[in-house]
């Protein structure tokens, strides 16, 4: 009996004595990487043919904004790459152009984003603003805290487009990557 | 937000490895006084016992059910993201979760009235910590992809659930033996709150789909919550300068621990009842209580729906204001459908209850009488006649977690050894693994009482692998007659 019983204690103790942890490289937590890439909607325009038309001035639009969605704290310090996606459609009957001034705090003009649309019937026009490495300069979208918009009428102020509810529209979004970690 | 992410990866490997609820092999192992912490209606036949302070009763567990650290910090070669990303944002389920328990008894007790030698009272004060987290599921894709070139998926925020606490718990318990038969048993407790941080009740998604207008548009429904206490005056404190961060923190659980900070009630019942000589039922239901959480309150809401298509610019109803500020009536707008929104109110959260149950079957007995004596305290005044030799069985151990209730099934073979040694053998089924081998020994020489317990074995070759492990140890001084 004592010798089952010792065999029993030797055969647990052993199993205790014996625990331990395989080696481990923790270091490999400093190559963790996480850089989600983030997309959301960032900017919307709509301007009716009637609008257009009323401005004698030829310029329907010219706005200045705050946008400081780069400015916050976390996205300016983690953002890494990616760009922006416009999208413009134009249904008038006149030719359009439309520019996206980037500004920063002292009002300084850091980059100018320009379109120009042909009158209906045009394709649409698409167009994707790579920033990063391999495109224009992050700083650009650190710093921008307020845009300018402006809308240039460059035909005539009369004609009607036969379009059902005819307009000129801008669509974008931005889509980034960010280092969490 | 390196924080947060280092943060959130010590919190579950802390909650794993440092710390699951079930105490399977100090179950019914009615040699060990602490068996009462476990089943207030254990057969008991001790005259009384006095737990060595501090050792008396250590007790710490933890368990993973999806991953373990060998598999993301194995020194295998492969790179570390693909191991992230294949084990664990896309290879774990939010059901599965890293949980722990640590029990440390401060002051352990008990004795046989005297004038009423049926009753058995037990008394002591415990520290413990309780966390469990579950496996952020769709958080942790999004934390790890993002939502570019998801569209349409929902990523549900009912998947961050977690919460931990720890607290000191002051208890007084009375066994009974009612007959030959049955035994029943209740422990009242007074919970002394230390800290308690919970986010378990979340609801919602995040989405982004087609827009009306807009290329895209961003959703988010939120019903999310994190209640704390406890917490807020001890980040404040250790944020003050020239604080000694360990004393503070010593001083903070100490104030907290003993009457200075949550209070709650609970209680334990259990029961022991012989179907014959050699078939023994036993059942308990642990901290059917709650606390309130009423002192050093700090909680956050995030309650809502707003769905985003960007800064609209759209004419002529843009030009009426020159003033207009898109950005800011955007983020107002948005503020205003889902308030991001701190309070102090009370709250209440009930412990975390447990069930455990047994079928006992003994066998042999050393020096046993023929006639079943169900020996209890009129008979055995040595632990030697104990009414079994070796015994077999099974338990079954069921706990409320945030996700539903988690059982583990037992099969045991217990031996005693002369009057000195008591061994047990468990078998054991749950969700954290199939193949849960553990032994416990109780040794006794002379007053002197020393128990060991130890499950998942096989996990001991290499613990970084393990999906669980447990240890228990205490060290009491008993008798068994009147001396």
């Amino acid at each position: 009996m004592k010798k089952r019983v010792a065999r029993f204690l030797g055969f647990w103790l052993f199993f205790l004595a014996i625990g331990c942890v395989e080696e481990q490289n923790f270091d490999q937590a400093d190559d963790i990487a996480v850089v989600p890439e983030m997309e959301a909607a960032m900017l919307y325009m709509e301007a009716p043919e009637e609008v257009i038309n009323e401005e004698p001035g030829l310029t329907f639009l010219s706005v200045t904004f705050d946008f400081l969605a780069f400015q916050e704290e976390f996205v300016a310090e983690n953002i890494l790459d990616g760009s922006l996606i416009y999208q413009l459609e134009n249904t008038t009957s006149k030719p359009l152009r439309l520019s996206i001034e980037f500004l920063n705090d002292a009002g300084t003009l850091l980059d100018t984003e320009t379109f120009t649309m042909d009158p209906a019937p045009t394709a649409i026009l698409n167009r994707e603003v790579v920033y990063g490495p391999a495109g224009k300069p992050m700083d650009i979208l650190r710093n921008t805290v307020a845009l300018r918009i402006s809308g240039t009428n460059l035909g005539d102020t009369s004609s009607v487009s036969e379009a059902p509810e005819p307009k000129f529209v801008l669509r974008s979004t931005a889509k980034f990557r960010i280092q969490l970690q | 937000m390196r924080a947060l992410v280092s943060g959130f990866l010590a919190w579950c490997i802390g909650i794993a490895f440092s710390h699951a609820q079930n105490r399977t092999l100090l179950y019914d192992f009615y040699e060990i006084p602490q068996s009462l912490m476990v089943n207030p209606g254990v057969q008991t036949g001790f005259e009384w016992y006095a737990g060595v302070p501090l050792l008396s009763g250590t007790w710490t567990q933890g368990g993973s059910s999806g991953i373990t650290v060998q598999d993301i910090f194995g020194n295998d070669g492969l790179d570390i993201n693909e191991k992230i990303r294949q084990r664990a944002v896309y290879g774990m389920d939010p059901r599965d979760e890293f949980t722990g328990t640590f029990q440390v008894e401060l002051l352990s007790g008990g004795f046989r009235g005297r004038n009423h030698p049926e009753n058995f009272y037990s008394f002591g004060i415990y520290s413990e910590g309780d966390a469990i987290t579950y496996w952020l599921g769709d958080l942790a894709v999004l934390a790890w992809d993002g939502n570019a070139d998801q569209l349409g998926r929902q990523f549900d925020l009912s998947h961050l659930k977690t919460q931990g606490e720890m607290l000191n718990v002051f208890h007084f318990g009375i066994n009974r033996q009612m007959n030959d038969r049955l035994t029943l048993g209740a422990r009242g407790k007074i919970y002394s709150g230390i800290f308690d941080l919970r986010s378990a009740r979340n609801d919602g998604y995040f989405v982004t789909v087609e827009g009306e207008n807009n290329l895209l548009a961003n959703t988010l429904d939120s019903d999310m919550r994190l209640q704390t206490s406890g917490l807020e005056s001890l980040r404040r404190k250790l944020e003050d300068d020239g604080a000694d961060q360990t004393a503070v923190v010593q001083n903070h659980i100490l104030s907290r621990g003993f009457f200075g900070g949550d209070l709650g009630l609970g209680v334990d019942l259990g029961f022991s009842y012989q179907l014959n000589e050699r078939l023994l039922l036993t059942g308990s239901l642990l901290d059917l209580g709650f606390m309130v959480h009423a002192s050093d309150v700090r909680n956050f809401s995030l309650e809502g729906r707003a769905t985003s298509e960007g800064v609209q610019i759209i004419l002529p109803d843009a030009l009426e204001d020159p003033d207009q500020n898109f950005w800011q009536d955007l983020v107002d707008e948005i503020e205003a459908l889902i308030p991001f929104e701190e309070d102090a109110s009370t709250y209440l959260a009930l412990r975390p209850m447990k069930l455990y149950a047994s079928v006992r079957y003994n066998t042999g007995g050393s020096g046993r009488p023929a006639e079943p004596c169900y020996c209890d305290y009129r008979t055995g005044n040595s632990s030697g006649n104990l009414p079994y030799r070796s015994a077999v069985g099974g338990q079954l151990f069921v706990i409320n977690r945030p996700r539903g209730p988690r059982a583990a099934l037992t099969a045991f073979y217990q031996r005693r050894i002369g009057n000195a040694l008591a061994l047990k053998a468990t078998y054991t089924v749950d969700k954290f693994s199939l193949t849960r081998v553990g032994l416990g020994m109780n040794l006794q020489a002379g007053p002197v009482e020393f128990y060991l317990l130890a499950d998942n074995l096989l996990a001991y070759g290499n613990l970084a692998d393990a999906h669980f492990a447990s240890l228990q140890f205490g060290l009491n001084i008993l008798s068994w007659g009147r001396n």
